[in-house]
């Protein structure tokens, strides 16, 4: 027994070490990933001329080399503001950033200063993990709070139990607005208007309408080259209905409402009524990005992160407000973000507080990073300002600025501590995107075992 | 005098012994014992690795009985195991087509080795696109050839396991192969040749002689082939992202990993992987026990 297991451990650490050192490069979620694995970049302090005693501050955090490199600069200015810091800086691949977080934190060696996502927010929040900032918050002469998106700085929130209020645990890093992007040349041979920037104008039938119009199998062998629209927000949707996936205040899953299966029927029918969206077997052999980028698919969606990508694109593309429910005449989005957070171990909490605060908020690393089409300034006169007059698409920008301030709502697995719940929805949507059962009856199966996941990880 | 010159030797050489023994026995109670013993306790804890553990009990062990993807995940590991006896078949042909002495022979058995000793992860890619729907090698071969419109092969519930099975089918004939070469040369001729003096032809000789002189190979290739169709992961980590559709591809070392790396449930993953330690036991245990019946020992 002793040896089998053993011999099974091994395998299992083996297949673990395998699998966690390829896993940087093969998703396929929009966002580029790095694969740097595990790099350290120290830049040795000055730290001369200066009666203060030398600090190092440890920071981790993921992301594409652009990022990195973007990092590596603004930690650079940083040093030379503060003399007696060192900073630190590690960056992992994606893929293992959550499971060396988790070690290192259970090991009682979190970095001062690191990476904290929606979902993993609160439960570092609740475990005493994350520094309480707002104290040095209240101080801090280095920025204007009132001039940094309220919506980005409330997801960092916590009131002890639970979050979107009280004392600051956190920093954003960036807020990443889910926008609708549209092929406009494809719009033009069709002959097609195309899509308003503005929310509530443009509505699901103007979709439909549009998208039908655009679909096109030019050699009739009954599977289209080019798709009217592809990888449809189910969020937008369902929000946009007046629906929810969760009411958080009451702990209720609330997937069999009428608001919330009527959208999950348009979006499935999308394909299965009206072909004009690739069905599961098409998004399986040629996803959706790929087919945007062949120029294949007139209309996608996007963050502001996919800008470098599109950039290179041998066709014209902007992007437009989410079409809006017929039934609401409104339409919604998410805005996703990433945060800082400072360890509540930290032995420099000023200084790993000076250091979020910098990245999160100087000036001339926003504006770095929004010329490289990384992400929307976090300052908002930088956002009304520079970034609107940026010359590059795509031009409707503003369309960013409407769903951070308006109609962005935060990811689903913000608010929940254990995620499974939803995991567990998406993994047996298919049922509905293939037809094989109508979203009224499937939601209503599915929300028991929901609610029961739900009740069981997170209250 | 002379005794104690002897142990003093003696003790020299205990010595060395334990020297020679202890890192492998140190890194077996370090890295193995620990851990495992350090699993059993937290199987009985929740622990999410950010706070202390707290006491559940039996807790992870119920909730592991009701929870319906444990069945879903092991059933799809039992599934797998259907490749088994098919790979023991192919593999003893194999092995008996690369037994004859011919030109370049050592070449051929290199050709159908080379899957075991590639990594992984590249392979699973790289069927990632073999098997792909539209653009797939093997979709459009069947297409060319046959006029058959091949199936999703990744994409749909119906057919991921036997795509895992052809993927382990042919990552792991080659390995058995070996084994059953090393088998066969070591089956004494002579016994052939009492058996064409007897007028024995060449089907009576294999399923007289071969196959039950084998016997030994086929008891190792079933047990590994149990343990590893138990333990299989990387492949299904590759290949069926989340578990793929419906959760058809997740295996329960997927299961396991998911609960202790994505969820990290540690408390409850535990629990789930010591279940899975006393499966194989078991099963392992009754193969040894059915063995006496039918594995030949010379």
């Amino acid at each position: 027994m002793v040896k089998r297991k053993m011999k099974w451990s091994m395998v299992l650490l083996l297949a673990l070490t395998l699998v966690s050192s390829a896993c940087s490069g093969g998703g396929n979620t929009p966002e580029p990933s790095g694969n740097n694995a595990g790099e350290e970049q120290t830049n040795a302090g000055s730290g001369s001329g200066d009666n203060k005693e030398p600090v190092t501050i440890e920071f981790m955090g993921h992301g594409n080399p652009t990022e990195k490199s973007i990092f590596e600069k603004l930690i650079a200015s940083f040093e030379d503001k503060y003399p007696n810091v060192t900073v630190k800086y590690t960056s992992v691949p994606p893929g293992e950033y959550a499971q060396k977080m988790k070690t290192l934190i259970a090991s009682g060696k979190a970095p001062d200063v690191f990476y904290v996502g929606s979902a993993e927010f609160y439960r570092f929040a609740e475990a005493g993990t994350l520094l309480n900032i707002q104290p040095y918050l209240d101080q801090t002469s280095l920025f204007n709070p009132d001039n940094v998106w309220k919506q980005a700085m409330d997801r960092y929130r916590y009131d002890g139990s639970k979050i979107g209020s009280g004392d600051s645990y956190g920093l954003p890093k960036d807020v990443g607005p889910w926008a609708m992007v549209y092929n406009k040349d494809l719009f033009d041979k069709a002959g097609v208007p195309v899509p308003s920037a503005k929310a509530g104008e443009w509505t699901w039938n103007d979709m439909l309408d549009a998208a039908k119009k655009l679909t096109s199998d030019e050699n009739g062998d009954g599977k289209p080259e080019v798709y009217g629209v592809g990888a449809y927000s189910l969020e937008s949707a369902v929000w946009g209905n007046g629906g929810e996936f969760i009411d958080y205040a009451a702990g209720e899953v609330k997937v069999d409402q009428p608001e919330f299966y009527e959208a999950m029927q348009f979006v499935a029918d999308l394909n299965l009524v009206h072909k004009v969206s690739p069905d599961q077997e098409a998004e399986q052999a040629m996803n959706a990005y790929t087919r945007f980028l062949n120029g294949q698919l007139a209309m996608f969606a996007m963050g502001p992160w996919d800008q470098p990508g599109f950039w290179e694109l041998p066709f014209g593309w902007d992007i437009a407000a989410w079409p809006a429910s017929p039934n609401t005449g409104k339409t919604a989005t998410w805005l996703g973000s990433m945060g800082f957070g400072i360890s509540a171990k930290s032995k420099h909490p000023q200084e790993a507080f000076d250091l979020a605060a910098f990245l999160s908020l100087d000036a001339d690393g926003q504006r770095e990073n929004f010329t490289l089409g990384q992400a929307v300034p976090n300052l908002i006169d930088m956002a009304n300002g520079e970034f609107l007059e940026m010359d590059k698409s795509p031009a409707n920008r503003q369309v960013f600025l409407d769903i951070i301030q308006d109609y962005g709502r935060p990811d689903i697995p913000y608010g929940s501590k254990d995620t499974q719940w939803i995991d567990t929805f998406w993994q047996n949507a298919s049922k509905v995107w293939t037809g094989e059962m109508t979203a009224k009856d499937w939601t209503a199966q599915m929300k028991p075992q929901m609610q029961e996941l739900y009740d069981k990880n997170n209250k | 005098m002379t005794t104690t010159k002897f142990s003093g030797y003696r003790r020299k050489e205990l010595f060395w012994l334990y020297l020679f023994v202890a890192p492998p026995v140190l890194g077996f109670l370090l890295f193995g014992l620990a851990p495992m013993l350090f699993s059993i306790y937290i199987s009985f804890q929740n622990w999410d690795m950010l706070t202390s553990p707290t006491s559940a009990g039996l807790g992870n062990y119920k909730e592991l009985l009701q929870d319906e993807k444990v069945f879903k995940s092991l059933f799809n590991t039992v599934y797998l195991m259907i490749g088994i006896p098919i790979g023991m078949v192919i593999s003893l042909l194999l092995a008996i087509l690369m037994n004859r002495p011919l030109k370049g022979i050592s070449f051929m058995r290199t050709i159908y080795y080379l899957p075991v000793i590639s990594p992984i992860i590249a392979v699973s890619l790289l069927w990632q696109w073999i098997l792909n729907k539209d653009y797939g090698l093997l979709n459009n071969l069947l297409w060319d050839w046959f006029g058959i419109q091949g199936p999703n092969w990744l994409g749909d519930a119906d057919w991921v396991k036997p795509s895992l099975i052809l993927i382990g089918l042919w990552g792991g004939v080659g390995g058995n192969m070996v084994l059953y070469l090393a088998g066969l040369q070591s089956i004494a001729s002579s016994y052939y040749e009492a058996a064409e003096i007897d007028g024995a032809g060449a089907w009576h000789k294999f399923t007289k002689i071969t196959v039950p002189l084998l016997t030994p190979i086929h008891f190792f290739v079933l047990v590994m082939g149990i343990i590893g169709a138990f333990q299989s992961f990387s492949q299904i980590y590759v290949l069926a992202v989340d578990g793929g559709p419906e959760y058809s591809g997740a295996t329960i070392v997927f299961y396991i990993f998911e609960h202790a790396f994505k969820y990290f449930n540690m408390g409850y993953a535990s629990a789930a992987a010591w279940l899975l330690g006393i499966l194989i036991f078991i099963v392992t245990l009754i193969q040894f026990k059915l063995s006496n019946k039918w594995v030949y020992q010379d």
